[in-house]
């Protein structure tokens, strides 16, 4: 039974579709995530990746189709309600603990040092002691290589360091899937390198993480798979090679990479 | 300018400048805790009570404190709310305050970044811990000011309670000043008396925000 879970799907996807007023953010979007794989989400602006994103740990409400973890459908009471009504907040939390959330700017708490950020939820969630909580929120720093920094406050640290410091934060709860929402498009490119460094790293620990990004090198380099939207569609979901290869299947695809191409980043 | 009047007179104005700080505290300690109620359930209550809370503000902050006192205390009467002067000071003046402190709170909520948020909510905490461990500290970043400013409004806007025979400073200056057909000394007194405490309030929110901004400051 447990062997079969492993290789079942982490994170199963079914139909998903999602409304902003009239628009429509996404489509019917159907999308396996594996344990321990790392998937990238591709696309033009507004073609839905971060919503897809935000739709997995329910800080979008999706209207249509399901999301799972491990089976258990994100957000809703269940999908036959008409209209559907929402998990209690409590079930909601829960459900959260199992998937950490990076996002693009940082979103540390600015009141609070960078051990504090990490030993909040700790504390307040996990309902450790403060002792524990700040043992813990230590080797979390030092996964990132910030064990020199953990009483200095948000404001005194480079970009790069903060958005480690909001993945020592999101790592340190332990969760079971990884969402990455354009970590480092708000850093300056010298800055770039030691987050996705990080990220490598917890890559090769075995995280499951899904990341939407504009970084092709690491698309191309570190996921496992590569899905490429557009206008809430989900065009294709391929291993890198399939999609940075000279020829995609898809003119959507090749148009998107050209842009790429132009500067020489793929 | 005559010393032995103040000698005379001294424990009354002391007695009135007491019944003012009382007034003035109570009011508007209460105040506050009603409009930060206020603003908590204007963004998290359901949306009647939003147009409820929506209306009371409107209406307070539309009306003068003075119409809203002589209705308490002598309205009230008529509907069964027999009051003092002194307790009927001290509602009014929590309810006079109630809704601008209730915006300046919500100005304060809505400085908070949603994204900060996000990310509590991310990790699992709870609606209400994000209000107190995330939301509150840094909210007082940006209301420090806008509260000492109110407070010191308020400091002065006990003056009104007078007219209800409340006590207070003004009520025993003008006592005073009739009695004794000096005009010059006990309103100078009264001036102080108001000067100090708007210099306290002042003094004490300069102190309160250096402390809630100091996780501002780059080193």
């Amino acid at each position: 039974m447990a062997q079969d879970q492993t290789h079942e799907p982490i994170i199963k996807v079914r139909g998903l579709s999602k409304y902003f007023d009239s628009f429509e953010a996404l489509r019917d979007v159907s999308l396996d995530i594996n344990r321990s794989e790392v998937l990238c989400l591709i696309g033009p602006s507004g073609s839905g990746k971060s919503t897809l994103l935000r739709c997995l740990n329910f800080l979008e409400a999706y209207d249509g189709g399901e999301v799972r973890l491990e089976g258990d459908l994100i957000g809703w009471k269940s999908t036959t309600d008409n209209p559907r009504k929402p998990l209690k907040s409590e079930a909601l939390r829960r459900q959260r603990q199992n998937i950490g959330m990076v996002f693009q700017q940082f979103n540390l708490w600015p009141h609070l040092t960078a051990l504090e950020n990490v030993a909040e939820a700790l504390i307040n969630v996990k309902r450790m002691s403060k002792a524990d909580a700040q043992d813990k929120a230590r080797v979390a720093l030092a996964k990132v290589n910030l064990s020199d920094k953990e009483r200095s406050h948000p404001a005194n640290l480079s970009g790069g360091q903060q958005q480690r410091v909001a993945i020592a934060r999101a790592i340190a709860m332990e969760p079971k899937v990884m969402l990455f929402d354009e970590p480092t498009s708000a850093l300056d490119p010298e800055l770039v390198g030691e987050v996705l460094g990080v990220m490598k790293e917890m890559a090769s620990d075995g995280m499951t993480m899904v990341v939407v990004t504009h970084e092709m090198g690491f698309a191309a380099h570190v996921a496992d798979r590569v899905a490429f939207l557009e206008k809430g569609r989900l065009v294709t979901c391929v291993p890198p090679q399939d999609i940075f290869s000279r020829t995609p299947d898809d003119p959507r695809v090749d148009a998107f990479l050209k842009t790429y191409r132009e500067r020489n980043v793929v | 300018m005559e010393l032995d009047l103040f000698i005379r007179y001294g424990p009354s104005l002391l007695s009135g400048f007491a019944v003012t700080i009382l007034c003035w505290i109570v009011g508007s300690l209460g105040g506050l805790v009603l409009g930060f109620v206020l603003a908590c359930l204007y963004r998290f209550g359901p949306a009647p009570l939003k147009w409820f809370i929506f209306g009371y503000v409107e209406v307070i902050r539309g009306t003068p404190f003075m119409i809203q006192l002589f209705i308490l205390y002598y309205g009230g009467p008529s509907v069964g709310i027999l009051l003092s002067p002194v307790q009927a000071g001290i509602i009014s003046f929590i309810v006079y305050g109630s809704p601008y402190f209730a915006e300046i709170f919500r100005s304060g909520f809505n400085a908070i970044p949603e994204g900060q948020i996000e990310a509590a909510r991310c990790v699992g905490l709870s609606e209400t811990r994000i209000v107190t461990r995330i939301v509150l500290p840094q909210m007082l970043v940006p209301i420090t000011a806008p509260l000492t400013n109110f407070f010191i409004i308020l400091t002065k806007e006990t003056a009104i309670l007078s007219v209800v025979t409340v006590p207070e400073l003004l009520y025993e200056t003008q006592t005073m000043a009739s009695e004794t057909f000096t005009f010059v000394e006990p309103f100078l007194v009264l001036s102080i008396f108001y000067w100090l405490m708007v210099i306290g309030t002042s003094r004490l929110g300069a102190i309160v925000e250096t402390r809630v901004t100091r996780h501002l400051r780059r080193t």
